[in-house]
């Protein structure tokens, strides 16, 4: 039974119906004891007619009242019986009395007149037969008018329905690719949450694809340089025409390539982080020691430039993540560092809990970034003015992401007494003894 | 001649440089807006080739105040966003021609072929002045018919020529017209160059005009 329709006309004909028995048979109760009330008068009535006429009258009683009148002497002989083939059995006590004879249920009402007694009898059946008729009488008109309602259901149903049908249309027509709301005007209170939380998903789900057209859009626009410099330098190498030449265009050409695929590496990085693309389940990760991982891989880059890069943490930081997502955050933030700071400058790193908060921070003495610009490195493929080398301008904004995929906040500020940049990461409070792994969000 | 190329990618700058080099440009390479505007304002260029995603000072402003200063040298525009809107605004804004990375060599030498010979009025790709035809896209030189060979200076010498036949330039502007800034000019680089072109030309294909300089001249 899916339709909604025929349910409600199927439960309101049932409870129809139910009303209707019901409401017979409490005719049929109540007709029952007025008939009672009403018989039983007349029963006695006969039998005091009986004893006070002398039996002159009354001895031949109404065929159709079905009643049957018994004449007995005070020694048990019967002296007169109104229907031979129905005897009654000779009572006892006076007044009105219940018997069964040959399986039949009389109502008995005796009175004695001298030494006589009188009995008056009528069988219950003949009660019973006038109240399921009156209730009768009420169930019938309710049983024709049932298929009538069912119509009238039908059709009132259906016309109240109908905000349903028109808006599951309106659906229905809408082109696949418009995620504009559904009108709240008009819509009944019934169905108001539902095209609410419709709008609610649509919305979201538009934020979402946006972010994709945007991020495949400037990801197309970004490949396009690198690929440039490729094209003209596999043009360069074709023309060479010394062998100094054509070595010299072949390295370029290689790091035009390794540059491609580096750009292209960082934009699978940042769709990975998408909320949506989460797929495994948060667990713990401690990030002091990832951190003391990333240092050691990182040194011989920071020794070519002369760089301290020290890792400092005094135990243990454990937080509830994506282990990937940590180290591509860790990593660029300090791949950054190293890659940022001039030859002979210094790269710390540390880790700590203040508050419940896990905290990393990455200070190095480098260039900085001027504060007017802090908020815009974040942005994917921004690079400031003047950068050295051939940055894919994604760093940051991978790191941001994979910040924000924990709820943590990503800061940039000055570092404490001398130049340079100070990136801090702080993670919301961990929940204690949370073991369970909690769900990464979007999924 | 002289190219301003204004590009703040690394590889993509070095790369043009060099293939310009070799199509026989003298290429000056600038990174960023404010150079731009400072190379424009100072030095006789053909063409400026123009990224529009500059740091600092983009492109467009570049291009905008160049025109404002009424400086009508052609302008090709490099652009990685190849929406029509983008297309329009760069050409609205006094590009004579743009390019969509990633480009080519070839199309990008063309492209300012045809945009220098539209600035000097041509549209004829071959240039003739009597019996010589000069063509700037194969970089030959005949006369009557008969191919002469020719450095890659002594080209670009009488191509500077060829283009204005009645502009009269001194050795200073030659000059600037045909080294870069990273080119070492010897002091007489453009007389020796002059004098090579009258031996395989005629005396008289190159005019001097006491006192001012040079000019196109008849040739034998």
């Amino acid at each position: 039974m899916r339709s909604l329709r025929s349910r409600l006309l199927l439960a309101l004909l049932a409870a129809l119906l139910f009303t209707g028995v019901a409401a017979s048979a409490a005719t049929y109760l109540q007709a029952r004891a007025e008939i009672d009330r009403i018989l039983d008068y007349q029963l006695r009535q006969q039998a005091l007619a009986l004893r006070d006429n002398h039996f002159r009258a009354g001895l031949d009683p109404d065929p159709a009242q079905d009643i049957v009148v018994q004449v007995w002497d005070r020694y048990g002989a019967q002296l007169y019986l109104s229907h031979r083939s129905r005897p009654l059995p000779r009572l006892r006590e006076l007044g009105f009395a219940d018997v069964t004879q040959d399986g039949e249920r009389w109502r008995v009402y005796a009175v004695s007149v001298g030494s006589e007694l009188i009995q008056v009898g009528q069988p219950l059946g003949i009660r019973q037969k006038m109240a399921a008729d009156a209730a009768l009488r009420l169930l019938l008109p309710v049983l024709a008018a049932l298929p009538l309602f069912g119509a009238l259901i039908w059709w009132i149903l259906g016309r109240g329905l109908l905000p349903l049908r028109r808006l599951a249309a309106s659906i229905a027509q809408r082109a696949p690719s418009s995620l504009s709301p559904l009108p709240v005007a008009g819509q009944p209170s019934e169905t108001l949450p539902m095209v609410g939380a419709l709008n609610d998903l649509l919305a979201r789900l538009e934020v979402a694809l946006r972010r994709q057209r945007e991020f495949a859009a400037d990801a197309a626009h970004e490949l396009r340089t690198p690929l440039t410099a490729v094209r003209l330098q596999a043009q360069l190498l074709e023309r060479a025409n010394s062998a100094e030449e054509r070595d010299e265009a072949i390295s370029a050409l290689h790091a035009g390539v390794e540059r491609a695929a580096h750009l292209i590496d960082r934009l699978l990085l940042l769709a990975r982080l998408e909320p949506e693309a989460m797929t495994q389940p948060f667990a713990p990760v401690d990030l002091a020691a990832l951190a003391a991982q990333l240092a050691q891989d990182l040194d011989a880059a920071a020794a070519a430039k002369s760089i301290r890069l020290s890792e400092r943490a005094a135990g243990p930081v454990v937080v509830t993540g994506d282990r990937p997502a940590l180290h591509a955050l860790l990593r660029n933030l300090m791949e950054n560092a190293v890659h940022y700071t001039q030859a002979g400058g210094s790269v710390e790193v540390s880790v700590d809990t203040r508050d419940g908060h896990a905290r990393v921070t990455v200070t190095d003495d480098g260039p900085g970034i001027p504060a007017a610009e802090r908020e815009r490195v974040l942005d994917r493929f921004y690079r400031c003015a003047g950068s050295p080398g051939q940055g894919s301008g994604l760093g940051l904004a991978i790191a941001e992401q994979a910040a924000a995929l924990h709820g943590a906040r990503l800061e940039l500020g000055d570092p404490p007494g001398h130049r340079g940049l100070c990136v801090r990461v702080t993670f919301p409070p961990s929940r204690r003894g949370d073991a369970a792994p909690a769900t990464p969000p979007g999924s | 001649m002289r190219v301003l190329l204004v590009e703040d990618d690394q590889m993509i700058g070095a790369a043009l440089q060099r293939g310009l080099a070799r199509e026989g440009y003298a290429v000056d390479w600038v990174r960023d807006g404010p150079a731009a505007d400072a190379a424009v304002a100072g030095e006789p260029y053909s063409v400026v080739v123009l990224d529009l995603g500059l740091p600092g000072r983009d492109g467009a402003t570049v291009l905008a105040s160049m025109r404002q200063r009424r400086c009508d040298t052609p302008v090709i525009i490099v652009t990685a966003r190849d929406g029509r809107g983008d297309r329009i605004r760069g050409l609205d804004l006094g590009a004579d021609d743009y390019v969509v990375k990633p480009f080519d060599l070839d199309e990008l030498a063309a492209r300012i072929r045809a945009v220098t010979r539209r600035h000097a009025g041509r549209s004829s790709p071959q240039i003739r002045h009597g019996s010589l035809t000069l063509d700037p896209a194969a970089r030959t030189l005949t006369r009557d018919g008969a191919p002469v060979a020719l450095t890659a200076r002594e080209f670009e010498l009488l191509h500077t020529l060829m283009r204005r036949p009645r502009a009269v330039y001194s050795r200073q502007a030659l000059e600037e017209r045909l080294y870069g800034w990273e080119d070492s000019v010897g002091s007489n680089a453009v007389e020796v160059h002059i004098h090579h072109l009258r031996r395989k030309l005629g005396a008289g294909v190159i005019e001097n005009i006491r006192g001012q300089g040079y000019r196109l001249g008849q040739p034998a």
